[in-house]
C-alpha cells in the first residue's frame, strides 16, 4: 500500500539531495575564495563563515545549513500531506528531518544521498516503532489469549477477525470467535457465515444482547475447552458517545482481554488521528490494524496513528479475502519506502 | 489540536479586524491558517492551494463594498469560495426515481440506503429497496431487518452470487413503486471487475441518480477515488456519513469538487431517521473549525434584533437572569458560547476562562434551574434566599449546589459585560458589539 508513499518519498528525497549538493558547491566556492583573500590583511569577514571554512578545509566536511533545506523540506509536508499523513504528525516528522539534517557535518565524498536517507529513515523508523509479531505473543503468553477488537464503524473489524481467525488456524491455534457486535443489524449473521466458513467455533447471542455477557461465554468456552485464541468482535462506535465508550469498558472489565486492537482504515485523514487517541485514551489499545491498505497506495494514516498513540502496527488489510492479511514490519516498509537504497 | 488551529485562524482574522486598507501581509497569514484547517478536515491538498490562491487574489484585488470593514470583506470571499465549492444544486425530487449507491467497503451505504429510504417514505412516496450487495456476508441480513422496521419492502437473495439478475429481478418485482434505492456492494476504483459490475448496474438500471457514499473521515484519497467512480458512472450527488464523529467531511467536498456535483444528504447517527439534508453553512463552520461563518458575513445591520435583549440595560450592567436565559436559548443553537464571543471584534481582549467553560448538557440544566424561578427571581437575582434556593432546587430536580453553580455562573458573566463596558473606554463602539452581540443570536 506503500507505493504512492513511496514515489513521493523518493522525489522528496532527490529534491533534498539536490538543494544540499547546491548549497555544497556554493560553499566549495566561497572558500575557494576565502583561501585566496586569507592571504589579505582584512581576511574572513564573518566567523561563521571561516567557521565553515575551516571545518571544509580541515575536516574535509560541509555544514548542512537550515537555509539550504527549507525549500525541499516545505515540499516533504506537501508530501506528507498529500499521502494523507495528519498535520501534526507531518509537522512533527519534519522538524525531525530537519533536526537531523541542520549543523550536521558531512565529508566531502560521502554521498548527499546516504546523509538525507539517513535522516528520513530515522524519523520514520522513529514513528512507526517496531511492529508487533502476533504468533511469538501467543506462543509466550498464557492461554486463551484474549483479543478484543475496536474501532469507529465500518473500518472492518468483523472482516479482519476473520482474517486473523484463518491467520492464526493456519499456523496451528485454535481459534474462538465471539459476535460482540450485537447493534448493527446483520453483524452476527455476517461474523457467523465467516466463521462457518474458515471453520472456528462462534459463540453468539440474539441480537440486542449484552456484549459483555456475549464475550464472557466466549472467554469461559475457551476456558474449558483448551482454545488458544479468544477473537471478540464489537460493534463500531464513535469515541463521542460516551455511553457506548464506557460500554466498551465495561466489556473491557469482564472479558479482561490480553490485547486491545484498536482497527482503523488505511484511507482515513486527519481524524484518524483524532480518533485513535481517543480510543487510547478511555479503553486503551495495544496494537493496531489498518484495513483497506489495498484502496489506498500511500499508507500516510498509518503513519499518522502510529505516530499519535505510538503503539505498533500488528496487521495491514490488503483485500476482501481471507489471505489478505500481511504481518506489517516497519524496519522492511521504510527500507522499502526509501528505495532500500543507502 | 483542532482548537490551538482555529484559534490561529481567529488570531488572523483579528489582525484584520482593526484594518481600512487590505493588508498584504495579513492576507497571506490568514490564507496560510486557512490552508492549514482545511488540510487537517482532509480536504484535498491540491484543492486547497487553487482556494486559497482564489481567495488571496480577490481580497487584494476587490474593492470592499462601502460600509463593510475589510474583516468582513475577506470573510465573504472565503465564504464565497468555500459555498461555491460545496453548493451545487442536488434538489431531492418528490417524483419516480431509482437511485443507485456507490460507495468504498465500509463507508456505510447499506445504513444510508435505509436511511434515504425512510427519507422518501416519510415524504409519503412509495419506496422500494433491491440489495445487489451478494458479497459482504450479512449484508441482505442488515438491509432487511432496517427495512423492516420501517415496512419498506426489501427485494435480495441471500444466496445468489449474481448481483446483475438479483437486481433485474429487483426491478420487476418492485415496478409498483415509485422510489427504489439499490444498494451496492462496496467497492474501491482499483478493482476494475467491481466497478465493471457498477457500470453493467447503472445501465441495467438506467437509474436517475447515482450517488457516492463517502465517509467524512477519508482523507486525501477521496478525489481520486471520486473521479474514477465519476468516470464509470457519472456521480451526481455526494452523501457523507458519520458526520456524528469528530472527522470534518473534508474528504467529501474533494470528491463534490472532482464529481462536479453537490453534497445531497449528511448522514449522522446510527438509526434511520439521522439523515439531514445538506446544510453547507453548518458544514464549512465544521470544516474551518469555527463558528456559524454567514453569521460573520450577514452584516450587524441585517442580523439585528434588538428587541431580543435589552442592550441600554445590559449596557449598565443590568444583565437579569432572564437576560442570561434568553442567551443560553439562542446559544444552544449557536454552539458553545466561545465560539460566539470570537466572532466579536474584540481586538485581543481577554476574557476570564471561566466564561466559556458551561459545556451543553451544562446548559441545559441550567435552563431547567431557571425555569423553576419565579419573575421576579430572574428579573433581580439577589432575591435568591437560600430558601429559595431550596425551593428551586427542589423543582427543578436539582441539588442546591447546582443553583449555586449557576448564580455563580451568572455572576461571572454579570462581571465580565461590566468589564467589557469598562475596557472599551470609546475605543471602539460598545454599542455596536452589543448589538451585534445580539444579532448573532
Amino acid at each position: 500500500m506503500f507505493g504512492g508513499l513511496r514515489e513521493r518519498l523518493q522525489g522528496a528525497r532527490n529534491r533534498l539531495a539536490s538543494s544540499i549538493g547546491a548549497a555544497a558547491t556554493s560553499q566549495a566556492d566561497a572558500a575557494g575564495t576565502d583561501a585566496i583573500a586569507a592571504t589579505a590583511p582584512d581576511a574572513p569577514v564573518l566567523p561563521s563563515l571561516a567557521e565553515k571554512v575551516r571545518i571544509f578545509v580541515v575536516d574535509r566536511e560541509l555544514v548542512v545549513s537550515e537555509k539550504d533545506i527549507s525549500a525541499a523540506l516545505s515540499d516533504l509536508e506537501m508530501t506528507l500531506l498529500e499521502s494523507d499523513v495528519a498535520l501534526p504528525v507531518s509537522d512533527a516528522i519534519i522538524a525531525n528531518v530537519r533536526a537531523g539534517l541542520v549543523g550536521k557535518h558531512r565529508k566531502i565524498g560521502e554521498s548527499v544521498d546516504a546523509l538525507v536517507v539517513r535522516a528520513l529513515k530515522s524519523a520514520l523508523l522513529a514513528v512507526l516503532g517496531k511492529g508487533f509479531n502476533l504468533t511469538e505473543y501467543i506462543k509466550t503468553h498464557d492461554r486463551p489469549v484474549k483479543i478484543l477488537f475496536t474501532g469507529v464503524n465500518g473500518t472492518g473489524k468483523t472482516t479482519t477477525i476473520a482474517k486473523i481467525g484463518s491467520f492464526l488456524k493456519e499456523r496451528g491455534f485454535s481459534v474462538v470467535i465471539g459476535a460482540g457486535d450485537t447493534f448493527r443489524a446483520g453483524a452476527i449473521e455476517q461474523i457467523d457465515v465467516h466463521a462457518q466458513r474458515i471453520g472456528i467455533k462462534i459463540i453468539q447471542h440474539q441480537a440486542g444482547a449484552d456484549p459483555s455477557a456475549v464475550l464472557f461465554d466466549t472467554v469461559q468456552y475457551a476456558n474449558s475447552h483448551k482454545i488458544d485464541v479468544v477473537l471478540a468482535d464489537t460493534a463500531g462506535r464513535f469515541h463521542t458517545k460516551a455511553n457506548l465508550m464506557s460500554q466498551l469498558e465495561k466489556i473491557k472489565r469482564i472479558m479482561k482481554p490480553d490485547l486491545v486492537v484498536y482497527v482503523d482504515e488505511a484511507v482515513a485523514g486527519n481524524d484518524a488521528v483524532v480518533r485513535a487517541a481517543e480510543f487510547e485514551r478511555t479503553i486503551g489499545a495495544d496494537a493496531v490494524v489498518l484495513t483497506k491498505a489495498d484502496m489506498d497506495s500511500r499508507g500516510g494514516a498509518a503513519i499518522s496513528i502510529a505516530h499519535t498513540i505510538g503503539k505498533p502496527l500488528m496487521f495491514l488489510g490488503t483485500g476482501q479475502a481471507y489471505s489478505d492479511i500481511i504481518p506489517f514490519s516497519p524496519a522492511e516498509v521504510v527500507d522499502e519506502l526509501l528505495g532500500g537504497g543507502a | 489540536m483542532l482548537d490551538s488551529l482555529s484559534a490561529s485562524l481567529k488570531d488572523a482574522l483579528k489582525k484584520l479586524a482593526g484594518k481600512t486598507v487590505v493588508d498584504r501581509a495579513a492576507v497571506d497569514e490568514l490564507v496560510k491558517d486557512l490552508q492549514r484547517a482545511l488540510i487537517s478536515s482532509d480536504v484535498n491538498v491540491k484543492l486547497v492551494m487553487e482556494l486559497s490562491k482564489a481567495i488571496r487574489t480577490r481580497s487584494l484585488d476587490e474593492q470592499p463594498p462601502k460600509g463593510t470593514n475589510v474583516r468582513e470583506h475577506v470573510l465573504r470571499i472565503v465564504y464565497q469560495e468555500l459555498v461555491r465549492l460545496v453548493w451545487a444544486s442536488t434538489d431531492v425530487k418528490l417524483e419516480p426515481q431509482t437511485i443507485l449507491m456507490a460507495g468504498l467497503q465500509g463507508s456505510g451505504k447499506t445504513t444510508t440506503t435505509a436511511k434515504i429510504a425512510r427519507y422518501f417514505q416519510k415524504k409519503g412516496m412509495k419506496v422500494g429497496v433491491i440489495c445487489a450487495d451478494t458479497f459482504r456476508p450479512g449484508a441482505y441480513d442488515q438491509l432487511s431487518t432496517l427495512c423492516l422496521k420501517i415496512n419498506v419492502p426489501c427485494f435480495g437473495d441471500p444466496q445468489g452470487q449474481d448481483a446483475k439478475r438479483i437486481v433485474r429481478e429487483g426491478l420487476v418485482a418492485l415496478k409498483d413503486l415509485e422510489v427504489i434505492i439499490v444498494d451496492t456492494q462496496g467497492r474501491h476504483a482499483l478493482e476494475a471487475d467491481l466497478i465493471q459490475e457498477i457500470i453493467d448496474l447503472n445501465k441495467l438500471t438506467k437509474a436517475t441518480h447515482r450517488w457516492l457514499v463517502i465517509d467524512a473521515a477519508l482523507g486525501q484519497q477521496a478525489s481520486e477515488q471520486a473521479r474514477r467512480f465519476h468516470d464509470a458512472i457519472g456521480i451526481d450527488g455526494v452523501i457523507i456519513t458519520k458526520m456524528d464523529g469528530t472527522a470534518k467531511g473534508g474528504g467529501a467536498m474533494s470528491a463534490v469538487a472532482e464529481t462536479k456535483s453537490g453534497i445531497v444528504f449528511i448522514g449522522a447517527g446510527e438509526t434511520v431517521e439521522n439523515l439531514e439534508r445538506f446544510d453547507p453553512d453548518g458544514f464549512i463552520s465544521r470544516l474551518l473549525g469555527m463558528g456559524d461563518l454567514r453569521a460573520l458575513v450577514e452584516k450587524a445591520e441585517e442580523a439585528m434584533n434588538a428587541d431580543e435583549m435589552d442592550i441600554n440595560a445590559m449596557m449598565k450592567g443590568k444583565f437579569s437572569l432572564r437576560d442570561m436565559y434568553k442567551q443560553l436559548e439562542a446559544l444552544n443553537k449557536m454552539g458553545p458560547i466561545k465560539q460566539i464571543m470570537s466572532m466579536l471584534p474584540m481586538g485581543n481582549m481577554q476574557l476570564p476562562e471561566g466564561v466559556y467553560d458551561v459545556t451543553s448538557t451544562k446548559m441545559v440544566r441550567y435552563r431547567i434551574i431557571m425555569d423553576s424561578m419565579t419573575g421576579a427571581e430572574l428579573d433581580e437575582p439577589s432575591l435568591i434566599t437560600s430558601s429559595r434556593l431550596q425551593r428551586i432546587a427542589r423543582g427543578a430536580g436539582a441539588s442546591p449546589e447546582e443553583v449555586r453553580e449557576l448564580i455563580k455562573y451568572y455572576k461571572m458573566m454579570q462581571r465580565t459585560l461590566k468589564g467589557l463596558r469598562g475596557a472599551s473606554g470609546g475605543k471602539f463602539n460598545m454599542q455596536r458589539l452589543m448589538k451585534r452581540f445580539s444579532g448573532m443570536q
